[in-house]
């Protein structure tokens, strides 16, 4: 009986341990954002919403909200359009290339954000260029910082259809280049642009240090109001949070359902091709 | 047609191929791998463009110092922290009888590896901070006042706080390296006499040895470049390196770029060690588990 | 001139040859199988015929047209893969209905060829499915729909069944056959399983190191193999390595005179008394009897019995010369006679002996 109950105890006490810690700073700080006060006691004094309303009424609230919005989808239409059509164009006819690819699209794991950011600004923030500290180049740097996120998806779904054959077998059956793009290789590959795209939007919407250095106060973003309100007001700062993670979660979860779906309709192929992984395995 | 037009034919359609792969090449020669040569050629430059290696002379000394020691030690502790309850975590995770419940707790790894940054630090200010929801109750019910020995500002803060995006991290490596342990492996070794323990002595540990070791330097890569949890929680007021760095780059003007750049190469050497040794080892893990 | 000719080609791979000067000329309606052990070229050859790799030099014409350097969309090469290569993003009529809807059809047309060719391949029923619900024998069918589909001028597999389980192969094949003879279409098909490749075809070709071994009948390779490779690639032989004594009277001795075995005379002069050869006799054409019984029979050796092995209607004996294992397959009714351990006697007749030169032995399987 008494190893019964240890063979199930443990297991069960450290899952708890984790769960309170990954849970409770997510549940405080949504609690917190909608209390009305939580400083003095174990449970908030009262329930508001007061602190959305601040949030929203902010002038600044709709300019950063914006120019998160439009970093994100630009870097993922830009990585799309460099990564996709190389990955397809490698894997497809210079297989040799393949090593490279890889460890180029390694290499931002190796370089954090503060050191792109110095090393960009270092190069081309003096006179002529003068285009280190723009939004066009902090767009650029996030396609570079992102690059593993976008690649990684692309070539797991690319390698799990096996876009040779496929290739081959679309021109056996007389289609051209441009319908093959289109109705064969797209389809196929699709989940992994998504998953790899959402990836990119997330980590960017919630990136704060290269656009910090690279534009800074010129061109706001989400993060930065984030981090400004954390010093100023708690509250604030707290309903920006809850708006930043839920983005985040959502993301996740959506890549999560993405990879099941397309593991599903692959699963003839064997190999996921997006694997499930929805971590950008950077600090932040 | 000869056998000589054809081979010039055939490089020639070699060399074609790559044609398609210059606008990629070419930005990240452009944004990526310039930037870092001229970083790499500045932290040998002096004032007057000589060569020398005061800048990295510097790198031994004070504040730099003191911080490539603290952004090292925080990042092996909250690795190896990290590591230690990830896998344990992991293994039991495994363990779980129902699908669904494994599922959940995978996706909630999922969801909270990517909660980092400012939103994390500030979840740790509600949490912990010296009005915070626990430093409260600890107070209220155990009548243990953590602060001012504690402090979420300070390095063991700065631990907790990285070990919150660690853990997950580690327990989503370490799943399919545990899931890989056949059970037929354990059948094998119970037929043949060997203990549970010894199971996992000579069979269970060095086969996930490559996977805990990838994910130790990958952990500890994942550390050392963060930069906004600390930035968040101590502004510029704790010495780590990535902060040395950024505040350098605060302000229009350069104080001091011989030394950012030697900061840039060195925690580039250190990253670029630790995720080369991870693939390495990472790659021969996956060999070994087919 | 054929219906299809392959004159001269040459391929490498980085300085790799895989294929190397070869000419192949196929008929109308042909069924012709390229045979050989991996990496000897047939795969190359193929794609080459579809299009998907151009020869470094050689010409291939089609019904008197050259299309060497024609794309391969636009060869009307119907194609079948070995990993099936179904369009996982479409159903099995999806599937079939591609190539049609690429040539522009109507819709009345592409509906109606797709489900007579659906209906042709056993699957009317799985139209609807997505591929990954499929199993592997009803995928290679809709692939084969699919390369049908387009009504092209010559039809290509390559090695269709290898991914299949062995009774799925074999029903495959028959209908393989069976759809190609209805169709009368010219097929090329690429496999390194003997038994397939002598079964289903007109013409076997064997492969070895990116040339072409022997070209004929499965008849022909099967009983008269031109050389020690597809001798020995093509069924089972056992190879008795001797010196000719008398080309005349057709004897051969072992080196160390353990045996003797008539051959059929010897007519011409390529080999000469005194050359060390090789005599090869299939297993089936040898008898085995107790040691006691007398034999009338051109060739009779005394061995031991090593093992006895059941194959179903066949039981393999293996038998143990000095140096050598040899292996008969008598029928299994007549198994219950032997032994294992005590010598018996071989026999076989004179006609049964194909003789190769015996300077240079190589080994069956170059992989």
């Amino acid at each position: 009986m008494a190893a019964m109950n240890k063979r199930t105890a443990v297991p069960g006490f450290a899952i708890g341990c984790f769960l309170f810690y990954m849970l409770l700073p997510i549940v405080a700080t949504y609690a917190f954002s909608v209390a009305t006060r939580w400083d003095r006691s174990i449970l908030p004094e009262g329930l508001t919403l007061d602190w959305y309303k601040a949030a929203f009424t902010d002038q600044w609230f709709i300019i950063v909200f914006k120019n998160s919005l439009v970093l994100s989808i630009s870097t993922v239409i830009a990585s799309i359009l460099l990564i996709v059509p190389t990955a397809y164009w490698v894997h497809l006819r210079v297989p040799k290339a393949r090593p490279l690819l890889d460890l180029i699209s390694t290499l931002p794991f190796a370089i954090p954000g503060v050191v792109l950011a110095l090393g960009l600004i270092r190069l081309y923030a003096r006179p002529p260029l003068m285009l280190a500290r723009t939004p066009v180049m902090l767009v650029a740097a996030y396609v570079i910082f992102t690059m593993p996120f976008m690649y990684r998806p692309v070539a797991n779904s690319l390698e799990a259809v096996n876009i040779r054959v496929l290739t081959e077998a679309a021109q056996s059956l007389g289609a051209s280049w441009g319908r093959t793009l289109r109705q064969i290789i797209l389809p196929n590959i699709l989940p992994g642009i998504l998953s790899g795209g959402l990836l990119v939007f997330a980590t960017i919407f919630g990136e704060f240090t290269i656009a910090t250095f690279l534009v800074g106060a010129r061109y706001k973003t989400f993060p930065m109001q984030l981090v400004y309100f954390t010093r100023r007001d708690g509250r604030i700062a707290s309903a920006y949070s809850v708006i930043s993670f839920t983005i985040a979660w959502t993301t996740s979860l959506v890549i999560l359902w993405i990879a099941a779906w397309g593991a599903k309709r692959t699963s003839g192929g064997g190999k996921h091709p997006t694997k499930g992984h929805t971590t950008g395995v950077v600090g932040d | 047609m000869t056998s000589n037009q054809a081979k010039k034919r055939r490089r020639k359609r070699k060399w074609l191929d790559w044609i398609p792969l210059m606008p990629f090449l070419f930005f990240c020669l452009v944004i990526m791998i310039l930037p870092l040569f001229f970083m790499l050629k500045g932290s040998f430059t002096g004032s007057e463009g000589q060569f020398t290696l005061e800048h990295y002379a510097k790198m031994g000394v004070s504040i730099y110092a003191i911080s490539f020691r603290n952004s090292i030690l925080l990042s092996g502790i909250t690795a190896i922290l990290g590591v230690i309850m990830g896998t344990i975590v992991g293994y039991f995770i495994c363990q779980l009888r129902s699908k669904r419940a494994q599922e959940l707790v995978t996706a909630l790894c999922d969801v909270t590896s990517n909660f980092t940054g400012a939103p994390l630090a500030f979840a740790f200010i509600v949490v912990l901070g010296s009005n915070g929801v626990l430093t409260l109750a600890l107070r209220e019910y155990l009548n243990w006042k953590i602060y001012p020995a504690f402090s979420i500002y300070s390095f063991w803060g700065l631990a907790l706080a990285y070990t919150y995006f660690q853990l997950p991290l580690m327990v989503l490596l370490i799943i399919p390296a545990i899931a890989g342990l056949k059970s037929e492996w354990r059948e094998a070794a119970r037929g043949l006499g060997a203990s549970s323990g010894q199971y996992w002595r000579y069979v269970g540990l060095p086969v996930l040895t490559p996977a805990i070791g990838a994910g130790l330097l990958l952990l500890f890569a994942n550390a050392f470049g963060a930069y906004a949890t600390a930035y968040t929680l101590t502004e510029f007021r704790f010495p780590l390196i990535t902060l040395q760095l950024g505040f350098l780059l605060t302000g229009e003007v350069f104080r001091d770029p011989g030394a950012g750049d030697a900061m840039g190469i060195l925690t580039l050497l250190m990253m670029g060690m630790s995720i080369i040794i991870y693939q390495v080892i990472s790659r021969r893990g996956r060999k070994w588990q087919q | 001139m054929s219906y299809l000719d392959l004159d001269h080609l040459n391929k490498a791979f980085d300085g790799a040859i895989a294929v190397n000067n070869l000419s192949l000329h196929v008929e109308k309606g042909e069924f012709v199988s390229l045979l050989g052990p991996s990496g000897c070229g047939k795969t190359t050859t193929l794609r080459m015929i579809a299009g998907f790799e151009t020869p470094d030099s050689g010409s291939i014409h089609l019904a008197g047209e050259e299309i060497t350097s024609v794309p391969p969309n636009r060869r009307g090469m119907g194609m079948v893969f070995q990993s099936y290569a179904l369009f996982p993003n479409m159903t099995a009529w999806g599937n079939v209905a591609f190539g049609l809807r690429v040539a522009q059809k109507s819709q009345k047309d592409i509906k109606q060829r797709v489900n007579q060719l659906l209906d042709l391949v056993g699957l009317s029923n799985a139209g609807h499915k997505y591929t990954n619900e499929l199993s592997g024998g009803q995928q290679q069918r809709v692939a084969l729909a699919r390369a049908l589909a387009i009504e092209p001028r010559v039809l290509l597999l390559d090695e269709p069944l290898s991914a299949l389980d062995a009774v799925v192969r074999v029903s495959l094949r028959h209908e393989i056959r069976r759809i190609q003879t209805a169709l009368g279409i010219t097929t090329i098909y690429v496999t390194h399983d003997q038994e397939e490749a002598l079964s289903i075809s007109d013409r076997v070709v064997v492969m070895r190191q990116a040339m072409i071994e022997q070209v004929g009948t499965p008849e022909e390779i099967y009983t008269q193999p031109d050389t020690h490779f597809v001798a020995t690639f093509v069924g089972t032989s056992n190879q008795f390595p001797g010196i000719l004594k008398d080309a005349r009277s057709g004897l051969v001795t072992s080196v160390n005179g353990d045996w003797q075995i008539s051959i059929p005379p010897i007519m011409d002069d390529h080999m000469q008394n005194g050359d060390a050869l090789i005599v090869i006799v299939r297993p089936e054409e040898i008898r085995v009897s107790q040691a006691e019984i007398v034999i009338e029979e051109d060739n009779v050796i005394t061995a031991v019995l090593e093992t006895i092995t059941l194959l179903g209607p066949v039981t393999r004996l293996s038998l143990s010369l000095p140096g050598q294992l040899i292996i008969a397959d008598i029928k299994t009714v007549d198994r219950g006679r032997f032994v294992c351990g005590t010598s018996v006697q071989l026999s076989f007749p004179r006609r049964a002996c194909r003789v190769m030169p015996g300077g240079d032995i190589t080994n069956g399987d170059d992989n």
